[in-house]
């Protein structure tokens, strides 16, 4: 009999605030964290804007402690695993008995520490290169940089699976929790936004365009739509055993209901292939938790703008759906936070855990045509009132990766 | 595997077991900016041999080293990939660093201001994530595909969540490893540390100098063994249990009492159902550092207690270097072929005993003995430790 796994905390660092309610209300306001970029300069590259954190401050979090060793993305680690541990009450005095573990999905981890790190030797020879920095070039970095500021010594895995390392990460956190190989985790995703990682998706055509009747903007589902915007952030749920959260008397988010996974070889580049994955992943998720797929009662999709990601994303909840999916309330908050990489499918958890909360799903900011003979007839600009007791989080990388997720409303409020 | 002594596993196992050192003079990049010069690089690699079904001048020199490893893993285990259920064929692997040749290219080309010379390849041949997408693509592997980038344990977590997905009955095969490829990086960042050997690579020995930074792939496959049997498969070993913990105590440095390691061996020992008695063999993680190594014997004595000196140990990073993200999946290889096999292979260069590493570390030549327990132990930045035990399967019936 496996063990039950329910979520009881949440952590949230976004380019639409620092707690899961604000980043909701934000969602649902139509409120969007996409803005000239101030990290790093733009000129000459395509998209200008980006769901960068403004100002962001890991002190606010942490207090007054010794963050120069962690950079960008260790401190949005961090941070985040700070909030989730407050919010499910795993105060640091339960963290020295119990061996509470990390899972952390990261596309890059951090590129730029990487890349800085290398050009600094180039520049002035190796001899000048910072052992310091080089410790945070692993892709393990932030992870590792958060078990040791949180006490965190039980499983500490890092999960690379590009834009789906978040929601990948939360599947390999069920499992060992449902195996009984641990009880209590903090899983989730996390990527910075950073020159190096923005200058390669631009390079590679997956930046929105600017046009003239959309802007700068990604708008997914959209038939306008011509590329996603780059984000950042870190989403993390404090993800434990249901006994070991009944024994400790801690409240219920929701619950972690079942996952799948599955691999389009073609890297979406053969539609049939690619809609297959995504329709596969979704099947192998409602088996895995026993649903069908009529009782399925909203989906927070994976669009980002993609021009071909979010048409087969789209033709693929359909397939996998069985056809189910004329009266399926659809949102897509990539719109309004950007392409947040690994932190993607953690971030559409929290905004879902919320929906079920409070019974409103946002709208897909600046939706205004689909294309002809498009699914998904829920999807709209405005936020809906939507009573969610199974929601289904895609996540769905732009070369091939697919994981389906499906959380469920806890049984009594 | 791919490695510096070998590609394949005879004459990989042969040369382990003959202690064969793959270091050399670095040949990837100028070192003339260092004071150490030895790399354990695998020479005259040429991925088209194996390589069919993509192409291989697109792809990074990781994603060749694991295509090849999982080519040979494949024909080694006798699997006719066009027999596979595909949709339940997936592939798990580990690396520290990745690409890291492409994100040096870039650096190339950022520091003498020719950014206008990167292309798409950037984003298509750096992320971590392509390794294990290469791999399934060329295969027709549709199935479950990680990478799990825990450094340099990542072979063991890569091969202990391939072992999970096995269980929960989520793939029917698993390709399961790790690889790397030798990085300026890296080499740089060890470098920096004081912790490559300038000469020669000794674990264990007093005068040990540091590691020598390597490259290379090891790719096993892992499957049910209802279905192992019902194909007439030979079986190298079984999967008995894993353990993982992290230190939360430094980035780079171990736990100075072995506290994780010893934790990670523990919850191994615990779910294979065994007592350190029981173990045959510690593949040790023996960088050849002069920390690593006292600690790693800390951690040993800190769980064995009087039967840390009954177990041979052994480091074959004495031979091959470090190869990184692939290091504990080579190993994991050597702990197959040693429960299967009966021999275990040496550390070479161990000449002058150190007072702190007191353990039988089988220097310089290999032994044969029943080996029916073998433990394979890896330790990485981040403080992320994995066990992983392997047991002859004629024990489990």
């Amino acid at each position: 009999m496996r063990s039950r796994v329910v979520i009881t905390g949440m952590g949230v660092v976004s380019s639409l605030g620092d707690s899961p309610e604000g980043l909701h209300a934000s969602l649902c306001e139509g409120r969007s964290g996409i803005k000239p970029i101030q990290l790093f300069s733009t000129t000459g590259l395509g998209c200008p804007l980006g769901g960068e954190i403004k100002d962001f401050d890991a002190t606010k979090f942490l207090g007054q402690r010794n963050l120069r060793p962690l950079d960008r993305t260790s401190r949005l680690v961090a941070s985040a695993a700070q909030l989730a541990l407050e919010d499910s009450g795993w105060s640091a005095e339960m963290r020295n008995s119990e061996e509470l573990g990390l899972v952390l999905g990261t596309m890059f981890c951090s590129v730029h520490t990487i890349s800085e790190f290398d050009r600094r030797a180039l520049d002035a020879g190796p001899s000048y290169a910072s052992p310091m920095d080089f410790s945070n070039t692993v892709i393990n970095a932030a992870a590792g940089q958060t078990a040791i500021v949180h006490n965190l010594r039980g499983v500490n895995t890092t999960i690379s699976t590009g834009v789906t390392s978040g929601i990948a990460a939360i599947a390999y956190a069920t499992d060992l929790i449902r195996s009984g190989r641990t009880r209590a985790l903090v899983a989730g995703g996390a990527d910075e936004l950073c020159f190096e990682s923005f200058f390669g998706f631009d390079r590679a055509g997956l930046l929105c365009r600017s046009d003239a009747s959309i802007g700068d903007f990604p708008i997914p589902f959209d038939a306008r739509r011509n590329g996603s915007a780059l984000g950042e952030g870190a989403a993390l749920l404090m993800l434990e055993d249901a006994a070991l959260a009944r024994e400790r008397g801690a409240r219920v988010l929701g619950e972690i209901k079942g996952h799948g996974s599955s691999y389009d070889c073609s890297r979406g580049h053969n539609d049939k292939a690619s809609i297959e994955a995504i329709a596969s992943a979704i099947r192998q998720a409602l088996n895995d938790a026993f649903l069908l797929p009529h009782e399925v009662d909203c989906l927070s999709a994976s669009a980002n703008g993609s021009v071909a990601g979010d048409r087969h994303e789209a033709q693929g909840v359909f397939v996998g759906l069985n056809g189910q999916t004329g009266g399926l309330p659809v949102t897509a908050i990539k719109s309004m936070l950007g392409e947040t990489l690994g932190a993607s499918g953690p971030m559409q958890a929290v905004a879902l855990l919320e929906t079920m909360r409070d019974g409103v799903l946002p709208g897909i900011l600046r939706l205004e045509k689909t294309e002809d003979g498009f699914p998904l007839k829920m999807a709209r600009a405005e936020s809906q009132e939507a009573d969610v007791t199974n929601g289904l989080i895609n996540s769905i990388g732009f070369d091939g990766h697919c994981c389906s997720l499906i959380v469920t409303r806890p049984d009594e409020p | 595997m791919v490695t510096s002594i070998g590609t394949g596993r005879e004459q990989f196992w042969k040369n382990v077991l003959a202690g064969r050192s793959g270091a050399s003079a670095v040949e990837s990049f100028d070192t003339s900016g260092f004071n150490v010069h030895l790399g354990a690089e695998v020479k005259d690699f040429r991925a088209t041999d194996y390589v069919t079904n993509l192409d291989a001048a697109h792809l990074g020199r990781a994603s060749q080293f694991a295509i090849v490893a999982a080519r040979l893993a494949l024909v080694d285990a006798g699997v006719q990939v066009d027999k596979l259920n595909l949709a339940r064929a997936g592939v798990s692997l580990g690396t520290t660093s990745g690409e890291p040749q492409e994100v040096e290219r870039f650096d190339d080309h950022y520091v003498s201001q020719k950014l206008n010379s990167v292309g798409a390849e950037f984003v298509s041949r750096y992320p971590c994530h392509v390794i294990p997408q290469h791999v399934a693509s060329e295969l027709g592997f549709a199935g479950v595909n990680v990478m799990i980038p825990t450094a340099c344990a990542a072979g063991n977590y890569a091969i202990a969540h391939a072992y999970d997905v096995l269980r929960a009955e989520r793939a029917d095969l698993m390709l399961a490893g790790g690889a790397d490829s030798f990085s300026r990086i890296t080499y740089t960042g060890f470098a920096r540390l004081g912790a490559i050997a300038p000469e020669i690579c000794q674990p264990f020995d007093r005068c040990r100098k540091g590691m020598i930074p390597g490259e290379g792939a090891g790719v096993l496959v892992l499957e049910t063994l209802s279905r192992a049997r019902k194909r007439g498969a030979r079986i190298y070993a079984e999967v008995a249990g894993y353990g993982l913990s992290c230190d939360a105590h430094h980035m780079t440095a171990a736990h100075p009492l072995g506290d994780g390691a010893a934790r990670a061996m523990q919850h191994a020992l615990d779910e294979s159902d065994l007592q350190p008695e029981d173990v045959s063999y510690i593949s040790a993680h023996g960088t050849g550092t002069q920390t690593n190594d006292r600690l790693e014997t800390i951690a040993v004595k800190r769980l064995f207690k009087d039967a840390a000196y009954r177990v041979p140990i052994s480091s074959i990073k004495s031979m091959l270097g470090h190869t990184m993200g692939a290091a504990s999946a080579l190993e994991a290889a050597v702990c197959a072929l040693a429960v299967f096999d009966n021999r275990v292979p040496p550390t070479i260069n161990l000449n002058e005993p150190d007072p702190d590493c007191d353990l039988d570390y089988v220097p310089n030549y290999a032994r044969e003995l029943p080996v029916k327990v073998a433990m394979n132990n890896a330790y990485a930045f981040g403080g992320n430790n994995a066990s992983l035990i392997l047991r002859k399967w004629e024990l489990s019936n």
